[in-house]
């Protein structure tokens, strides 16, 4: 399973930055390759390439705040959850996110 | 540059001895007056509090982040308390916490792209489970720098 993410919180400095580091390691913990996006004080990085977000099965938002280029990520499936929920149950998130690829997958 | 630059060993306490979130945030803003990263603690502790007001700082495993944005910050830092015992905090694992990592970044961030940049790195770090470990466990300022390396 291929996972993109974007990161980004109200002050931009502490929590989009520990979500991206869960994040990484629960889908790495998991088999899965992940690529997160921060949006913080610094501005963005890690940016996600188009190809990035064409090849994901699934993307994770932990957002506090409105992200932008959230256009890019139009007709995929999207979890959208606060940086709390990445930084407080990364391995729950990364589970869900398995679950909702698997059930879609096998509804086609 | 690198992220353990980010840790001044002049703005961390590991033999912290406080009773609550107040006493803590008070201390460590000492710490980063006297050490010239704030102009004065009252203002920043205000803007502080702002953050502390919008949700909780404790990340869990025993850790806060207590930040914000103040115009009372002269240069990017950090300050670290560890403390002897467990102190209240709102945590979004309902524990206490240790820990405390205080963050002072500026509203104007003009020519502090690399600060800005080691403090990110920094701050991923916390999300890390041994580097978190290795924190609590510091017995002097040295460990807790090398607990970033």
């Amino acid at each position: 399973m291929k996972i993109v993410g974007v990161a980004a919180c109200t002050v931009g400095i502490a929590h989009t930055y520990i979500a991206q580091e869960k994040l990484e390691n629960a889908a790495k913990k998991a088999g899965y390759e992940i690529i997160v996006e921060t949006q913080g004080t610094i501005g963005t990085e890690n940016e996600l390439t188009r190809e990035q977000i064409a090849n994901a099965d699934i993307v994770i938002l932990a957002i506090d705040v409105k992200i932008s280029g959230r256009e890019r990520f139009e007709g995929k499936r999207i979890i959208q959850v606060s940086t709390d929920v990445a930084v407080k149950s990364p391995n729950k998130l990364i589970e869900k996110a398995k679950e909702i690829v698997e059930s879609n997958n096998e509804s086609k | 540059m690198e992220v353990k630059d980010i840790v001044d060993v002049k703005t961390v306490k590991t033999d912290m001895n406080v009773m609550n979130k107040k006493q803590a945030l008070k201390a460590l803003a000492e710490l980063l007056y006297q050490n010239d990263y704030i102009t004065e603690v009252e203002g920043f502790m205000k803007d502080i509090y702002v953050r502390e007001a919008e949700g909780q700082t404790g990340i869990g495993s025993y850790i806060a982040i207590p930040h914000g944005k103040s115009s009372f910050v002269k240069r990017i830092g950090v300050a670290i308390g560890i403390n002897q015992t467990e102190i209240p905090w709102e945590s979004l694992d309902g524990k206490g916490v240790k820990g405390i990592i205080l963050f002072a970044v500026g509203n104007d961030n003009e020519g502090a792209r690399t600060h800005l940049k080691m403090l990110s790195l920094f701050a991923r770090k916390l999300g890390n489970d041994e580097v978190v470990a290795t924190l609590l466990a510091a017995k002097n300022p040295a460990e807790v720098a090398n607990a970033f390396a």
